[in-house]
């Protein structure tokens, strides 16, 4: 599945042509801040995609909830901060925590043998639907602000700029936990749970445990990004647990193609960057264009193009190959 | 404290809404039985359905009731079509692809229906169904006894079908076993094409009846979509009796929920019990397999 192959001094080029791009742009920016707002989100909703590429793609179950764990994970790490005073840079493993556990309570009942894949589906869209109602109850429909202070203990800046760089090496280290995996055993794992749950059973592999594992990295870093996604958007509120976000992320993600990172990438920047250009073109009058791009692709990908954006990048690298 | 009257009012309230519940979750639980697929867009469709109740209700002047014998052969036909263009071309895919084109399909409906309407709820005027009657204690809604009173009429309906007739022995036997229905001569195919159309002329039927008391809006589908899933996983493979025993059980917790707790905690109510049948009975409370 991966695109450029597996040596390591292949992932170590892929690497740098990430971090390389990453860097151009902001020089491209040239200091406007809405562009470099956008592109902070833009890279920071790529590496919700490549962490939902770790249960979606390599183990092959639907996650729906993706901002369930996003909301959980900043909305503890705020408030640690705000309530108790703990740096956000402490707070956010306390809020990646929250995320896993809760995921795992999920996990554990769905991922059982011979439960079907679409109960796993159901449980996390219902959940943040569940999140949403009783945050409301519980929050109010008040926004929260965060303390003015900024600072790197606090993971907050004032300049987009180094909100930007931030997000770019999450992103990083979310595409390194990636490729940790998948050239891992539980990575391999994870591909046959894929291919064949039955099999894998059969030939002796723990098919909920690994699920499981996956689903902890997976929400762990969900529930990171959840404080530097209210840090982008300036304010918290109940609002944060919203179905369409977390549907777009495993849209994005089958749309990039399972199993791929740098597929995945590709979709959530194209993907997000059209989004966000139809809902400030045409939001006030047409609001969910965004959303119905995102529907009508994914329906197009899903009965045309199965492997996604991955799926030609390899039909290119093919080519290209037969060329020389 | 909670009056008895009131615990008395809301159960009755719950068991009426239970059947309504029923027969909304009995199409995407006919789906789910014969195709082994959950349809995601499943309350979606309800959605743009009670827009159509809406939209000919008000343009012709007539009753929502009456809207249900054009939309049912409508629906019909567009379940066929959403079956041929759609799902037909997945069905020997990986789960997750399968379950993301109808995400696809829902997340579309949703939108056109917001960009065509707005957030805006809207209501039918009227209803012939708009009074009600006093027993005892009791206040009881005719709009929502004609709607319990209908679905259990379109339930029986239905069970006769599934037992008299020819395709509906085949939809049973295909529940049962797909292998050996298709080597009993089945034509699979058509009865997959068959029953997706079926289930979403159910759908139809049901959104005239929600738009005799309800109102509808872009995201009315997210609600029901939630209920028609957790039905679906108590009851959906023991049958017709299966889905109106957890169809019941859904709405006298969701109302008794709202009575115990806040009306706004009425979906963590079904959500827990979906949770806790998952993690109990994963092969449902009323299941065979």
């Amino acid at each position: 599945m991966v695109a450029f192959g597996t040596g390591s001094k292949k992932i170590a080029l892929e690497l740098l042509v990430i971090a390389i791009l990453l860097a151009v742009i902001p020089l491209v920016l040239m200091g406007n801040a809405y562009y470099e707002l956008l592109a902070a989100t833009v890279v920071l909703f790529s590496s919700m995609v490549v962490a939902w590429n770790i249960i979606g793609g390599y183990a092959g179950q639907l996650d729906l909830g993706a901002f369930a764990y996003v909301g959980v994970g900043g909305i503890i790490t705020s408030e640690l901060w705000i309530k108790a005073g703990i740096p956000p840079l402490l707070g956010i493993f306390a809020g990646g925590a929250a995320s896993l556990l809760i995921a795992v309570i999920i996990g554990i009942p769905t991922f059982r043998f011979g439960i079907k894949e679409v109960w796993y589906a159901l449980l996390t869209a219902a959940l943040v639907v569940i999140f949403n109602n009783l945050s409301r109850v519980l929050m109010g429909p008040t926004d929260y602000y965060l303390p003015p202070k900024t600072g790197i203990i606090y993971l907050k800046f004032n300049s987009y700029e180094i909100m930007y760089a931030i997000a770019s090496v999450i992103l990083i280290l979310t595409v390194l936990a990636n490729l940790a995996i998948e050239r891992s055993k539980i990575g391999y794992y994870l591909k046959s749970i894929r291919e064949d749950e039955l099999a894998a059973e059969m030939i002796g592999i723990d098919t909920r445990r690994y699920k499981l594992y996956a689903l902890m990295i997976y929400s762990f870093f969900l529930g990171v990004m959840g404080y530097i996604y209210i840090v982008l958007a300036a304010s918290f509120s109940y609002r944060m647990f919203d179905s369409s976000s977390s549907l777009s992320i495993a849209i994005m993600g089958i749309i990039g193609g399972l199993g791929s990172i740098e597929g995945g990438i590709v979709s959530a920047m194209v993907l997000r960057s059209l989004g966000e250009y139809f809902r400030s073109s045409f939001g006030s009058t047409v609001p969910g264009l965004d959303l119905l791009l995102y529907g009508i692709v994914l329906v197009i990908v899903g009965i045309f193009q199965p492997e996604g954006i991955a799926g030609i990048i390899n039909r290119i690298n093919k080519a290209m190959k037969k060329k020389r | 404290m909670i009056s008895p009257e009131l615990l008395l009012q809301n159960s009755v309230d719950g068991i009426f809404l239970g059947l309504f519940y029923s027969l909304v979750a009995m199409g995407l639980a006919l789906i789910f039985g014969v195709m082994d697929i959950i349809n995601f867009a499943h309350g979606d469709l309800l959605m743009i359905a009670a827009y159509f109740v809406w939209l000919t209700s008000v343009d012709l002047s007539v009753d929502p009731t009456v809207t249900a014998l054009l939309l049912i052969p409508l629906f019909f036909i567009i379940g066929i079509g959403i079956f041929f263009g759609m799902i037909q071309p997945v069905l020997g895919k990986e789960p997750l692809i399968q379950i993301a084109v109808t995400v696809g399909l829902g997340l579309i409906l949703q939108n056109i229906a917001l960009a065509m309407f707005k957030a805006q709820p809207k209501a039918v005027p009227y209803s012939i169904f708009n009074f009600s009657y006093s027993l005892g204690p009791l206040t009881i809604y005719a709009s929502k006894l004609f709607i319990a009173v209908i679905s259990i009429v379109t339930m029986y309906a239905l069970n006769v079908f599934l037992n008299k007739t020819y395709i509906g022995l085949a939809m049973r036997s295909t529940t049962d076993n797909r292998e050996v229905a298709q080597l009993m001569g089945i034509n699979t195919r058509m009865l997959y094409a068959v029953t997706f159309g079926l289930g979403v002329a159910l759908i139809a039927l049901s959104s005239s009846l929600w738009m005799t008391f309800g109102q509808v809006q872009p995201y009315l589908g997210t609600s029901f979509s939630l209920i028609s899933w957790v039905i679906v996983a108590m009851g959906g493979l023991g049958g017709i009796t299966g889905v109106v025993y957890s169809g019941l059980i859904v709405g006298v917790a969701e109302s008794l929920g709202s009575l115990f707790l806040t009306p706004s905690a009425r979906m963590a109510v079904v959500y827990i019990i979906f949770f806790l049948v998952l993690w109990f009975r994963p092969r449902g409370l009323f299941g065979r397999r």
